[in-house]
C-alpha cells in the first residue's frame, strides 16, 4: 500500500489531502511513521523525528496513530488476497507476498484487478511487483510506487539487477552497503561481476554465497504462510505393512510421543479439540477415526486405533495420527479470554 | 463381626459415603465401602484414590470386627429393609448376613485387608472455619472452574490462606476459580498464624463432596500439605445416627494455580447498581431465545437505561429493559448469559454492582462483602 496510514488520513479527512501530512510523533519527541507524498517532496520519510519533519516543512499537518482503523483496511485487503490464494505472507500491515503460481492466469493480470479492487473498496492505491521470487517482487513493487506495477521477467532479472544499488536488495541495510561501497560495489553490477570464489574470500562462505545469489536476482525462499492451522498431524508409512493391532499399538506409541514434541515445539495455544487417527491400509484405501479430545496418551488413542484397525480386514500401510485445533469462532461472536498465561502450562499437561 | 443398627442411621451413613465410589472403579474393592464394627460405633469408609470419606454411625456393636461390601448395592438392600432393626453378620468367608424382620439376606463381601487405608499425612497446616460461612464461600465461586481437562490446574477451587500482613489487618481465606473465561473470587477474614501462608487446588469432584458436606454442623478443620488435604467435619450430636467427625482426605490439584490477580481490572469504569433479582430474571428472558450456536446476551446501557437483547437466527429476537440509575457515556457490551446468571444465582445480597468500561473489556460484578466475577464479553461482529 503506498503510504498507507498517512493515505488512510488523508482519505478520511479530505480537507489535509493537499497538504503534506505526517502520520504519529504526536508527543513532539516522537518520530514519524509514515508521511504523504507531498511531505516527502520537502524530505519528510518514516521514522524521521518530528522536530526534523517540522524543520524541512513547517506547515506539515501530524495526525495522531489510528490503528484500529488502519487494522480494520488492512483485514479488508488481505480478504481480497485470500480470494487469489491461499499462500499469502503478510510483511506487515499494509504489505505481503503472494504465491499464484498455481492461477491459470498472468499474475500480471492478478496484479492489476487486486489493485483495482483495493481502490474500489478502500479507496486506497495499492502497488504491486511481479517476479518469479520473493526478493525480486519485493523490489518490483517499489518501481513504479505510487500506484504503479512492474515486473520482471526471469531473462531480465540479470540486466534489472545490474544498475541496482545493493542497498535494494533484501538484507542490505545502510551500514553494509556501506562496507560494500568501501570495497568498491554500489551496485549489483558490481558484484555480479566478481566470481562466487572472489566472494567467498572476501565475505565469507555463508554471506559470500548469499551475496552471489542475491545479486543475480536468485531467491530459493518460499511465500510461508501463517495462516491459522486448522489441525497438527504425524504420519509414517511402513516399509513393511503392520500386520496386528498390537504392531499398530507399538508405533502408535511413537507417534504419541512425536506429536507431543511437535505440538510442543509449536508453541501452540491453541485449544485442541479433537484427536484423530488415520489408517491406510494395503489396498490403499484409508479410514479417519476421530473423537473429541481429552488427553494426548494411548489411553485416548488406543479405542480410536481399535475402531479404526477394525474396518479393514488387510494390512496397514500407513498410520497416521493428529489433532483438531478449535476453531476459533463461528465468525459471528467470539468468546473472549481471560488473559491467564495458560498457554505454556497447557502444553506441558499432555 | 457382629452389630445391630438403626436402619435410618445405617442409611444415613452409607448415602454420605456413596458419591465417592465411581460407577466404573478401576479395582473392584474400590466399589466396596470398609465397615468396621467397634465399641458403640461402626465406621463407614470409601474411597476412589483421589478422594476418601470416613463417617462413624451409632451402633451396638456384639463383636468387633471388620469387612467390605459393595457399595451401591449395599446402599439400595438397607434403604428397603422392612423392619428399623438392623442385624449384621460377617462369617468367616467374607459373607454377610443382613436381617430385619422377615428379610434375610447373604452377601459376599470382600476381605478388608485388600481396602487401601485412607492416607495419613502430616499436616503442615491446619485452620478451623464454621462450615456454614465456607459452604456460602464455596457456592459463590464453585460454578467457575472448569471442566476442560487440558487445563487441569483449573479443575477445582484455589484456596488460599493469607496471614496478616502490613498492608492487610487481619489473615484471610480467598477461594478463587476460574475456567479462562470468568473468574470468580470470595474474601473472609480468618486468624491465620504467622508463617501459616497457604494455598491449595481443591479437585472439582472433592468441591462437589464437600458442598454437600457442610451442612452437618457447626465448624471444620480442613488440614493440608502440597499433596494432599484433610476435612474433619464436625456433625451435630442430633438423631441422624452420626458420631464425632466425617473425615474426607482428598488429592490436591498438583501445579500452580495461574496468577489470577492481573485479571482482575484495577480500576472502576462505569458502575451501575442492579436489583440482583430483576436483573437475572431478565437476562434468563432475554436468553431464551439463544441456542448453542448464538449464545449471547447484548447489554446496551444509556442514560438510566439498560436494555437487553438477544437473537438467534433461526429462531427470534428478544429485548428487555430495566431502569437503572446511570448518567455515564452510552455502553454496548455482549455476554454469554450462563456466565452473567451464575454469579447472580449464587449470591444472596439484593444489591450488586455491575462494572463495565467497553465492548472487549470484562464485566466485573461486585458486593460490598468481598466478592467479585470477572466476565468476559462475547465480541460481537
Amino acid at each position: 500500500m503506498d503510504c498507507f496510514y498517512a493515505a488512510i488520513e488523508c482519505r478520511d479527512d479530505p480537507s489535509v489531502a493537499d497538504k503534506p501530512v505526517g502520520v504519529g510523533g504526536s508527543s513532539g519527541r516522537g518520530v514519524l511513521s509514515t508521511c504523504n507524498y507531498i511531505a516527502r517532496e520537502y524530505g519528510c520519510h518514516s521514522a524521521m523525528p518530528v522536530f526534523q519533519a517540522k524543520q524541512k516543512c513547517p506547515h506539515i499537518v501530524l495526525k495522531p496513530h489510528r490503528f484500529s482503523v488502519y487494522k480494520s483496511e488492512s483485514d479488508k485487503i488481505r480478504s481480497i488476497f485470500y480470494d487469489y490464494t491461499e499462500l499469502v505472507e503478510p510483511l506487515s500491515l499494509d504489505e505481503a507476498y503472494l504465491d499464484v503460481t498455481h492461477q491459470n492466469r498472468y499474475a500480471w493480470d492478478i496484479a492489476k484487478e487486486i489493485r483495482q479492487r483495493i481502490f474500489e473498496e478502500t479507496q486506497l492505491a495499492a502497488s504491486a511487483g511481479v517476479s518469479y521470487n520473493k526478493m525480486l517482487a519485493k523490489i518490483a513493487s517499489d518501481w513504479k510506487k505510487p500506484n504503479g506495477q512492474f515486473a520482471v521477467l526471469p531473462n531480465q532479472s540479470e540486466e534489472f539487477m545490474k544498475e541496482l544499488p545493493v542497498r535494494k536488495i533484501w538484507g542490505i541495510g545502510p551500514k553494509s552497503a556501506e562496507k560494500l561501497s568501501q570495497l568498491g560495489f554500489d551496485t549489483c553490477g558490481d558484484l555480479q561481476k566478481q566470481s562466487i570464489g572472489r566472494l567467498h574470500s572476501t565475505f565469507g562462505t555463508r554471506w559470500g554465497t548469499e551475496l552471489y545469489q542475491l545479486c543475480h536476482g536468485i531467491d530459493e525462499r518460499s511465500v510461508t504462510t501463517n495462516r491459522i492451522r486448522k489441525s497438527m498431524s504425524v504420519e509414517h508409512t511402513f516399509d513393511k505393512n503392520l500386520e496386528s493391532l498390537e504392531e499398530c499399538i507399538d508405533k502408535m506409541e511413537e507417534s504419541i510421543e512425536e506429536l507431543k514434541s511437535d505440538l510442543m515445539t509449536s508453541r501452540s495455544q491453541r485449544v485442541i479439540a479433537k484427536l484423530f487417527v488415520k489408517l491406510k491400509f494395503e489396498d490403499f484405501k484409508s479410514t479417519t477415526k476421530e473423537a473429541e479430545f481429552k488427553r494426548l496418551d494411548l489411553e485416548a488413542v488406543r479405542p480410536l486405533l481399535e475402531e479404526a484397525y477394525t474396518r479393514s480386514s488387510l494390512n496397514v500401510r500407513l498410520m497416521g495420527l493428529g489433532v483438531r485445533f478449535a476453531q476459533s469462532n463461528d465468525n459471528d461472536s467470539q468468546q473472549l479470554e481471560l488473559d491467564l498465561d495458560l498457554g505454556k502450562k497447557r502444553i506441558a499437561s499432555y | 463381626m457382629k452389630f445391630k443398627i438403626n436402619r435410618g442411621h445405617f442409611s444415613n451413613g452409607l448415602q454420605q459415603v456413596l458419591n465417592v465410589v465411581g460407577s466404573k472403579a478401576t479395582m473392584p474393592i474400590l466399589s466396596n465401602v470398609l465397615i468396621e464394627a467397634d465399641g458403640e460405633t461402626i465406621s463407614l469408609t470409601t474411597t476412589n484414590l483421589d478422594l476418601g470419606i470416613c463417617a462413624k454411625i451409632k451402633a451396638n456393636v456384639e463383636t468387633p470386627g471388620a469387612i467390605t461390601l459393595p457399595v451401591k448395592r449395599l446402599a439400595t438392600i438397607v434403604k428397603e429393609l422392612p423392619n428399623s432393626d438392623v442385624k449384621v453378620e460377617a462369617s468367616a468367608n467374607h459373607q454377610v448376613k443382613i436381617a430385619s424382620g422377615g428379610s434375610n439376606f447373604k452377601i459376599m463381601g470382600i476381605d478388608r485387608e485388600e481396602f487401601p487405608a485412607l492416607p495419613e499425612f502430616s499436616d503442615d497446616r491446619s485452620f478451623t472455619i464454621e462450615q456454614g460461612v465456607l459452604a456460602g464461600m464455596i457456592k459463590s465461586v464453585a460454578y467457575a472452574q472448569s471442566s476442560d481437562e487440558t487445563r487441569y490446574m483449573l479443575n477445582g477451587v484455589y484456596f488460599n490462606f493469607v496471614e496478616a500482613s502490613e498492608d492487610a489487618e487481619s489473615g484471610k481465606l480467598s477461594l478463587v476459580a476460574t475456567d479462562g473465561r470468568r473468574l470468580a473470587k470470595i474474601d473472609n477474614d480468618m486468624d491465620v498464624g504467622d508463617g501459616m501462608s497457604g494455598s491449595l487446588i481443591l479437585p472439582a469432584k472433592t468441591v462437589s463432596e464437600l458442598i454437600r458436606l457442610l451442612d452437618k454442623g457447626e465448624t471444620l478443620k480442613i488440614a493440608f500439605n502440597d499433596r494432599r488435604v484433610a476435612f474433619q467435619i464436625h456433625t451435630k450430636d442430633e438423631d441422624d445416627g452420626f458420631v464425632g467427625d466425617i473425615h474426607l482426605v482428598s488429592k490436591v490439584v498438583e501445579g500452580n494455580y495461574p496468577n489470577y490477580q492481573q485479571v482482575i481490572p484495577k480500576e472502576t469504569h462505569q458502575r451501575i447498581k442492579v436489583e440482583r433479582e430483576l436483573f437475572l430474571q431478565a437476562i434468563h428472558r432475554a436468553a431464551l431465545v439463544t441456542t448453542d450456536k448464538s449464545n449471547s446476551v447484548k447489554i446496551q446501557i444509556s442514560s438510566n437505561l439498560m436494555e437487553l437483547s438477544a437473537s438467534s437466527p433461526d429462531f427470534g429476537e428478544s429485548h428487555e429493559s430495566l431502569a437503572i440509575d446511570y448518567s455515564g457515556p452510552d455502553l454496548q457490551v455482549a455476554f454469554n448469559p450462563s456466565f452473567l446468571m451464575d454469579p447472580l444465582k449464587s449470591l444472596s445480597k439484593d444489591e450488586i454492582f455491575f462494572e463495565l468500561k467497553d465492548e472487549v473489556s470484562p464485566g466485573v460484578f461486585k458486593t460490598l462483602e468481598s466478592f467479585l466475577c470477572v466476565i468476559m464479553p462475547v465480541r460481537m461482529t
